[in-house]
């Protein structure tokens, strides 16, 4: 698989007369976050001058490995050299004065400061006097921005004020400013438009013959084969293929992408759904997801997949009331419904379980049974005084029935594993009797013990009859439980998938639709 | 103590005991100094006086209470007692009913914290910003309606303020009604929990289909109710609401609230803590009079107590991040 590299190494000479001594080189890197492996001995190097695409599905690892090189996170296990020697990176600082610049997917620019500001932040250019040197700091914009062929952005205007891609471009132009001998970008072309993107890549081009070692990483195949020299592909924490961009193919990297067979098998009888529970006529949120038309019905599991951004999460927000309803047209059981906040979604009978456990789910300062039966108080207080007795029973009940690992249900919730925090979020919600259940990223960060737990916890829910729909970003997970997957890109939906013609290479195709 | 605590882990019912407990020894601690130290402090008469201070500030801060622990903040509760009182004396002049009186000082109270809840769920102003706004209407009200010159008010505001029960002030008997109400809403009623939840994490209480602005709307306009009753009993003490009555109160409830071990982020605190931090504001200031301190030493106290309060539970947070 790495013999790509080995060979690189003894000719030295490659297409752009490269160096022969890698830039960076990791041996063997592992790196677990508590119980959960992301990374497992993976090795890796790259020359300057060389451009490597590296692709994988959410999750496979691609970021944890990326902030390793750029000393974010130290790795548990393995080597990491740069420039021939060992080193132990201690902080993102130290990878910058090493010459490695990170530009992250999530936008790291101040919104309130100038573009000029943003690119000599942490070097304002001073005068004589010690103030900050204005004219000198507007052509040294210029001049960085002109460098990634941003130059149509005015150094003066405020940056929160600009589109988010050229955001993306001002981060760029930060990054390049800096001359690394690395530069690592994360889906830097997501948010660009076609010219704009056409001028990066004759940056990129620049850069490469000047020679800068490019990371990419992208999930879009097209321009990762035209643009660079090698893809690696990553899948589950391990490096799945590394082929020179001539030799692969689009087909070839969405199947090196996908993988390992589900560890929870489907084995669900697919029922006669006939009664629908929820149907959505061309809704939209006005601003990230249009035109989307879908039924689930009573005892269905319908998956909703699609890359990061394209707009799974604001669906559900907007389903549930979280989020404005601006166009179409929703029926709830048979009825007409809009509603203005979650609690109105919660008392005509949904439920979620929300992305983001610690900011969105739990209730931290609150004890298990406490998080358990927040959502549940209207039915078990007569009166408005709370039954503790009936609180402290149902509590039992579904400590029971999820099998939710904890020494006394009055213990913090923070004292728990991710998974049985997950579970206890699943039990709010089906305390709660939903006909529908709304579920995102139900197993993001939870060990794979706990996950096979979660997806009986779903399955048993839905052949109780209830209507699930699940977004996630993990095919196997997609594979293991979902009757019928309805499938996201850029906030339209591209494709309603059928049990029989599931595959994870059409669900991957399906969701990089329109991303050139 | 919070169901909370009760309910909740051994390492957070430590804490909050142990919050309790430490303003508890203070409060005993400067009681046998004053005991020692002055002979009159021990009288019932003096004793008596403390409790009927202290009943203002605790009624005040069991709804300021509610407000913190939701995540909010309530600056106007000083100009709010002000107005009620003047308000409710005006209409108690003008129509010689007390009933009235005493329900439009109530009401007043509950207007002005519905404004604040307003201002915060439907504009979306900072509560800090939307309640010191109104810490100036509100006074400002006060003046105009009065002209500046304090408004005779006696009757049933007098026998709140001032009367007594078998030797106990009314106000005294009052405030502990009402905190053991407010004791039992906020660790046993549903609403109670769900302003815990809000404080908490509102992000994950909304999902949890907790409405956000109602309960809000709640806090700030029972607070601001709390509020009017305090400025009646206040005017009524003194058989005069004053326009400036009240003013600098805000400090000393948000002072009785923090000390009580309620945190300034939101989803803790107790209410019998926050009685017991009524108390040891309403024994500081007596600490002062009968140890013949210049009461500017006083402004300067209150201010630093306030102060190293928050500074230790900034530190006790600190330390929980670690």
């Amino acid at each position: 698989m790495q013999s790509a590299t080995r060979q690189g190494e003894e000719d030295g000479g490659g297409g752009n007369a490269v160096p022969t001594l890698p830039f960076v080189r990791l041996s063997n890197i592992s790196k677990s976050f508590g119980s959960v492996s992301v990374l497992e001995d993976v090795s890796f190097e790259i020359r300057p001058g060389e451009v490597v695409g590296l692709l994988g599905e959410n999750g496979a690892g691609k970021s944890t490995l990326m902030k390793i090189v750029s000393g974010e996170h130290a790795p548990d296990g393995g080597r990491v050299e740069i420039e021939g020697s060992e080193v132990q990176l201690a902080s993102v600082g130290e990878g910058i004065a090493r010459g490695i610049s990170f530009v992250h997917q999530e936008l790291s620019v101040v919104g309130a400061l100038s573009v000029a500001e943003n690119l000599s932040l942490g070097d304002l250019p001073r005068n004589r006097m010690g103030f900050v040197d204005r004219s000198r700091m507007r052509e040294l914009a210029s001049e960085r921005l002109a460098r990634i062929g941003a130059q149509a952005i005015r150094p003066e205007q405020e940056t929160g004020l600009l589109r988010a891609g050229e955001q993306q471009l001002v981060e760029i132009a930060r990054a390049a400013a800096r001359n690394p001998k690395l530069l690592i970008l994360d889906e830097p072309t997501s948010s660009l438009t076609p010219r704009e993107v056409e001028s990066f890549i004759q940056y990129v081009e620049t850069a490469r013959s000047a020679g800068t070692a490019i990371i990419f990483i992208t999930h879009r195949l097209d321009e990762a084969i035209r643009l660079c020299d090698r893809i690696l592909v990553l899948r589950n924490g391990e490096i799945v293929s590394e082929k020179p961009s001539s030799e692969v193919t689009r087909d070839g990297i969405i199947s090196d992408m996908t993988g390992k067979p589900a560890m929870f098998e489907y084995a669900r009888t697919p029922e006669v759904h006939d009664r629908t529970v929820l149907s959505l006529r061309s809704v939209g949120d006005g601003d990230l997801i249009e035109d989307i038309t879908l039924d689930v019905a009573e005892g269905e599991i319908l998956g909703l997949f699609g890359l990061v951004g394209a707009g799974r999460t604001e669906l559900l927000e907007t389903i549930f009331g979280a989020r404005r309803m601006a166009a179409g047209r929703m029926e709830f059981c048979g009825e007409r419904a809009q509603f203005a906040k979650p609690t109105e979604a919660m008392t005509r009978g949904m439920a979620i379980v929300p992305e983001g456990r610690k900011t969105a789910g739990i209730l931290p300062q609150h004890s298990v049974r406490s998080n358990m039966s927040i959502s549940s108080l209207g039915s078990m207080s007569p009166g408005g005084i709370v039954d503790r007795t009936r609180e402290a029973s149902q509590s039992s009940g579904y400590r029971d029935s999820l099998s939710i690992r904890m020494a006394d249900d009055r213990q913090l919730i923070g004292t728990l594993s991710g998974g049985n925090q997950q579970k206890v979020l699943f039990a709010r919600a089906l305390m709660t009797n939903p006909k529908l259940l709304l579920l995102d990223e139900p197993t993001h960060g939870v060990d794979v013990g706990a996950k096979s737990e979660i997806y009986e916890i779903i399955s048993n829910a839905a052949d109780q009859g209830l209507a699930v729909i699940m977004a996630s970003s993990e095919i196997p997970e997609i594979m293991a439980l979902c009757d019928r997957v309805a499938v996201l890109s850029l906030g339209r939906l591209v494709g309603i998938v059928d049990r029989a013609a599931l595959s994870e290479q059409r669900l991957l195709s399906l969701a990089f639709e329109g991303h050139v | 103590m919070t169901t909370l605590a009760k309910a909740g882990a051994p390492a957070l019912r430590s804490l909050l005991r142990h919050r309790e407990a430490s303003v508890l020894i203070m409060l005993l601690a400067i009681a046998v100094f004053l005991a020692f130290s002055n002979e009159y402090f021990l009288s019932s008469r003096n004793l008596l006086n403390v409790g009927r201070q202290a009943s203002v500030v605790a009624i005040v801060a069991l709804g300021q209470a509610l407000v913190i622990i939701a995540r909010g903040i309530d600056l106007s509760v000083g100009s709010v007692i002000g107005v009620s009182a003047v308000v409710a004396a005006v209409v108690l002049q003008a129509t010689g009913i007390q009933s009235l009186g005493l329900l439009v000082g109530l009401l007043t109270g509950l207007v002005c914290g519905i404004a604040n809840g307003l201002m915060v769920t439907r504009l979306r102003i900072n509560p800090f910003i939307a309640t010191l706004g109104m810490l100036s209407v509100a006074r400002g009200i006060a003046l105009l309606v009065t002209g500046g010159i304090p408004v005779m008010f006696t009757g049933w505001a007098e026998f709140l303020g001032a009367g007594r029960i078998w030797q106990i002030p009314v106000s005294f008997i009052l405030m502990l009604i009402l905190a053991l109400a407010v004791h039992i809403l906020a660790t046993r009623h549903r609403l109670g929990r769900e302003i815990y939840a809000i404080g908490d994490n509102p992000k994950a209480a909304r999902l949890a289909g907790i409405d956000l602005k109602k309960t809000r709307l709640f806090v700030f306009g029972f607070c601001g109710c709390l509020a009017g009753l305090g400025g009646v009993i206040l005017a009524g003490n003194l058989a005069s609401a004053d326009p400036n009555l009240g003013m600098g109160y805000e400090l000393d409830v948000i002072a009785a609230v923090i000390l009580g071990g309620t945190a300034l982020n939101g989803g803790r605190g107790s209410i019998i803590g926050v009685v017991i931090g009524a108390m040891l504001m309403a024994l500081l200031n007596n600490a002062f009079v009968l140890l013949g301190i210049s009461a500017y030493w006083q402004v300067v106290t209150k201010g630093l107590v306030i102060i190293i309060a928050v500074g230790i539970d900034g530190l006790q947070r600190r330390e929980d991040d670690e």
